[in-house]
């Protein structure tokens, strides 16, 4: 089967949240949301942009898990707390770098982003890709990836919209703003 | 069909003890493909899944798409017949007994006919809506006419689509939404798009028109505000509301007097360019840069652009269409095309972003008051002929044209109209100059209202009758790009609510009517008849089967009988449907808007959608993620305007114009024209904008001017 991973194109985001409510469509999701959308300068423009997670190859909230709850799955998603292992700690939520994880209050428990893995365990994408009308989150092949940063690189030490990563290595890849930078024009 | 490079074969989910239910959304034209989820043990909808095969939308969604499914069973949901006896409490939600259907028919059917015998047959009206089934809005055109024997029968679609109607009948002698298929529209090399917040208001065109900027082609876009789509277009025209046709005329001035024109198609297919030239000579960039206040170089440069573009997509929504001379800026919007000869091909034409799920087809098959089935004029001897014939009428008996949506609550207003049955809309919120709209319902005699849930203009009716969700009925309706689709039945109906196809038959049988109704009995029923009613007109839909539908994943229009697969391009032959096959290039000169800014009112109110509400709201605002997200309007203004009026964010200020006012909380953002405030329109009581706009009417379409008049903002305290 080919892999396919989750491809965010940040530049693409109208900001319609879409993908928080499809998010609460997966089966294993409980009807909550897991990622974000900021408005990035909402005096000024319209910008914005998700923040989801990105399923880092070494996840600091794993790592940070004096429980070991948050397991990762073999397709590299870093699953959200086992439940009956979550100790309501939170040190999960203080040490992932982009502020993934969400903390039920009530239940004592965080919950994450598990990229839908009943969904991508067999190459399904997940809802917030599967929905979202402007392509920001595009479920791609590795391939396919490859092509769009590439594309995206301009080599001129000016302006490169995709980095090989961001904080550390991650599963999920990323093209920040300035896609466009970069194409020639038809005419 | 259609497998463009978005398509891909992707497995659904089924959950345990779960069957999915293929289908469409509920809300705007794009209707997005979806899947329902329907738990198997108690047959109730439980959520949505994405349709990948669906290749117009290929599994995407809105927020509001996502969330449709919870419309379906919702708390809020009319269950049995509403009876108010107590007619003083007009108004408010208050004095509803529940009832039997019987009870409620009996008492509409006295109420009607004791109406109609002291006051005549036209004191009755038929208000009704287009985010329904082809089947249901036919069958709406032929009660009022049959059952009601009426003359007053309009629909919202005056408030929606109906410039863009007048606009392509008077240009290419029909009018499909779209020239082509919106499959075409990532392969263009450039978008024209005028008056379309489309990020907001069709966000799943939004990964087309993005494919079209990563190819290297161009993205014009025309409007008073940044809008996300606007924030990324190559040019973004900033006009002041309300000047669109000073901004078409002027593109169209630099098209010819740079030798962009297409003589030889003008030549071969067109009317009127000579006198069109002379009517855009004086728009020089200068002077369209005095009118729309765009700078003379993005107005240059977007029209070097469109000329130069091999293939180019003029596009238009409810910005440019929702004004007083709305027709004239469709047809001169179109005017582009037709100079350049970038239409009648793949990959090149024009569109109108649709608003409703069934505004195309909606408003074609006889619920207009000018109109019959088959987009045929009632006025038209042969097609009253044909129709009385299909209806088993005599042509003598079929009523006269009657007057526009806003037209009929002015009739209310001076009496000639004493009862209202409306369905399908909601104009307490959605009518324009609402006080005047308001009385008029207040003032009548007797109203019926059929809805699902109690909207605000339910709370001006006597009797409310439970219709049903979009979900718990099937039928076809007509997306934007003019491809007839399937809706399918996902649910029973609701507790005791019918659809509204059901209750019309039920009602002209209390009328004495039966005879021409009570052999529709399932949906299916009503949709033989209503091909039939449609053979031979403009919009033929005879040979658009429910299977075929389901075959050709839909069928564009016109398709005349069995072997006919549809016509997704159109003038592909380069025919227009004028008698002389030509298309008209409009010669129309610049007028401003109605009301013009002047000292007392010095900005002008512009009102649209947000993307997590449809229309006015009735829908959107119960379901909690889109309530949460946008839950009451609010006005944006612009930083150095609300300095001019020492106005903070967040602060509570009151608008007003000539004709209502109402408070709102200030958005700043620099994203909109110093003159120019912006307040969305889907909130309903004392919250509506539609208070403070103006009923200044399209000569042609009769379309109000929703989109721009003149106002105050008064700080408070």
């Amino acid at each position: 089967m080919t892999k396919r991973r989750l491809f965010l194109e940040l530049e693409n985001c109208i900001g319609c949240r879409s993908c928080l409510a499809a998010c609460t469509q997966c089966g294993g999701h409980e009807q909550r949301n897991r990622n974000y959308v900021y408005d990035v300068n909402p005096l000024v423009n319209r910008q914005t942009m998700p923040l989801m997670c990105l399923h880092c190859v070494d996840p600091a909230c794993a790592r940070s898990c004096p429980a070991q709850a948050i397991q990762i799955h073999e397709t590299g998603a870093v699953l959200s707390a086992l439940t009956e292992k979550c100790i309501g700690c939170q040190n999960c939520t203080i040490a992932c770098p982009y502020g993934i994880p969400k903390f039920d209050e009530e239940q004592n428990l965080m919950y994450k982003c598990d990229l839908c893995i009943d969904r991508t365990k067999d190459d399904i994408p997940p809802m917030c890709a599967s929905v979202c009308p402007s392509n920001t989150l595009q479920w791609l092949t590795e391939e396919e990836i490859e092509e769009k940063q590439q594309r995206h690189d301009l080599g001129n030490d000016k302006w490169v919209t995709s980095m090989p990563y961001l904080e550390g290595e991650t599963n999920v890849k990323i093209n920040l703003p300035g896609i466009l930078e970069g194409t020639t024009k038809l005419f | 069909m259609q497998k463009d490079k978005f398509f891909r074969d992707i497995d659904n989910v089924t959950h345990p003890n779960e069957r999915l239910v293929k289908t469409h959304c509920s809300y705007c034209g794009m209707q997005c493909g979806m899947n329902l989820r329907v738990n198997t043990k108690t047959n109730k909808i439980i959520g949505v899944e994405p349709r990948y095969d669906w290749p117009v939308t290929v599994g995407k969604m809105c927020p509001k798409g996502v969330t449709a499914y919870q419309q379906t069973n919702h708390k809020d949901r009319i269950l049995k017949p509403l009876i108010r006896d107590d007619a003083s409490l007009k108004g408010t939600q208050k004095g509803f007994r529940e009832a039997s259907w019987d009870e409620a028919y009996d008492l509409i059917a006295k109420k009607f006919s004791e109406l109609q015998t002291n006051y005549g047959k036209d004191s009755l009206s038929v208000f009704s809506g287009v985010s329904m089934t082809n089947e249901k809005c036919y069958l709406t055109g032929k009660f009022a006419r049959v059952a009601l024997g009426t003359r007053y029968i309009d629909y919202n679609g005056r408030f929606c689509m109906a410039s863009a109607a007048g606009g392509f009948l008077r240009t290419f002698g029909v009018d499909r939404g779209s020239t082509l298929p919106w499959t075409d529209i990532h392969e263009t090399d450039c978008l024209f798009i005028a008056g379309s917040n489309t990020a907001e208001c069709h966000p799943t065109s939004m990964f087309r028109v993005w494919a079209v900027q990563e190819r290297g082609g161009y993205l014009i876009v025309a409007d008073p505000r940044e809008t996300p789509i606007a924030r990324r277009a190559d040019v973004h025209l900033d006009l002041r509301p309300g000047t669109d046709l000073a901004l078409a005329n002027g593109i169209l001035h630099l098209l010819i007097k740079n030798g962009y024109t297409d003589e030889a198609f003008i030549k071969q297919h067109t009317n009127g360019f000579e006198e069109t030239k002379e009517v855009v000579k004086d728009l020089t960039p200068e002077h369209t840069s005095f009118i729309t206040g765009v700078s003379v170089e993005k107005i240059e440069r977007a029209a070097e652009i469109y000329g130069k573009a091999p293939n180019a997509i003029v596009m238009f929504a409810r910005g440019v269409e929702q004004q007083h001379k709305g027709v004239d800026n469709v047809s001169a919007y179109c005017n582009m095309a037709l100079v350049t000869g970038k239409i009648g091909r793949p990959k090149a034409g024009v569109a109108t972003f649709t608003g409703q799920g069934n505004g195309q087809g909606g408003r074609e098959h006889g619920q207009k008051s000018d109109l019959l089935p088959g987009y045929r004029k009632i006025t038209d001897p042969k097609a009253v002929e044909y129709v009385s014939k299909v209806w088993g009428i005599s042509p003598e008996e079929m009523p006269k044209p009657g007057v526009s949506a806003y037209e009929m609550f002015e009739l209310m207003n001076d009496k000639t109209i004493r009862g209202l049955y409306l369905l399908c809309s909601n104009p307490a919120v959605s009518a324009p100059n609402l006080n005047v709209v308001r009385k008029a319902l207040k003032g009548l005699d007797f109203m019926v209202c059929a809805d699902f849930f109690l909207s605000e203009s339910a709370e001006f009716a006597d009797v409310v009758l439970p219709s049903v969700t979009w979900s718990e009925d099937e039928g076809t309706v007509t997306n934007l790009e003019g491809r007839i689709i399937k809706i399918n039945k996902a649910q029973e109906p609701l507790g005791e609510s019918k659809p509204d196809w059901q209750i019309q038959v039920e009602l002209a049988e209390r009328l004495g009517k039966g005879k021409h109704f009570s052999h529709l009995h399932t949906a299916s029923d009503v949709a033989d008849e209503f091909r039939l009613a449609s053979k031979g007109g403009n919009a033929d839909y005879y040979g658009a089967t429910w299977d075929k539908i389901d075959k050709q994943d839909g069928v564009f229009w016109p398709c005349k009988d069995e072997e006919d697969e549809g016509t997704p391009h159109m003038f592909h032959d380069k025919k227009f449907y004028h008698p002389d096959e030509k298309a008209k290039i409009c010669a129309l000169p610049y007028r401003p808007p109605a009301e013009e800014p002047d000292e007392e009112y010095p900005m002008r109110l512009t009102t649209g959608r947000v993307v997590y509400h449809y229309l006015s709201g009735n829908q959107t605002r119960r379901i909690p993620f889109l309530k949460d997200m946008c839950p009451e309007p609010y006005v944006e203004v612009h930083p150095h305007t609300a300095a001019q009026y020492n106005i903070q964010h967040d602060e509570v200020v009151r608008l007003y114009t000539r004709r209502g006012e109402s408070n709102y909380k200030v958005k700043i953002t620099e994203a909109i024209r110093e003159d120019t405030v912006f307040v969305p329109y889907h909130f309903g009581h004392e919250e509506s904008i539609n208070l403070l706009t103006i009923a200044a009417l399209d000569p042609m379409s009769r379309m109000p001017e929703y989109k721009v008049c003149a106002a105050q903002v008064e700080k408070l305290n």
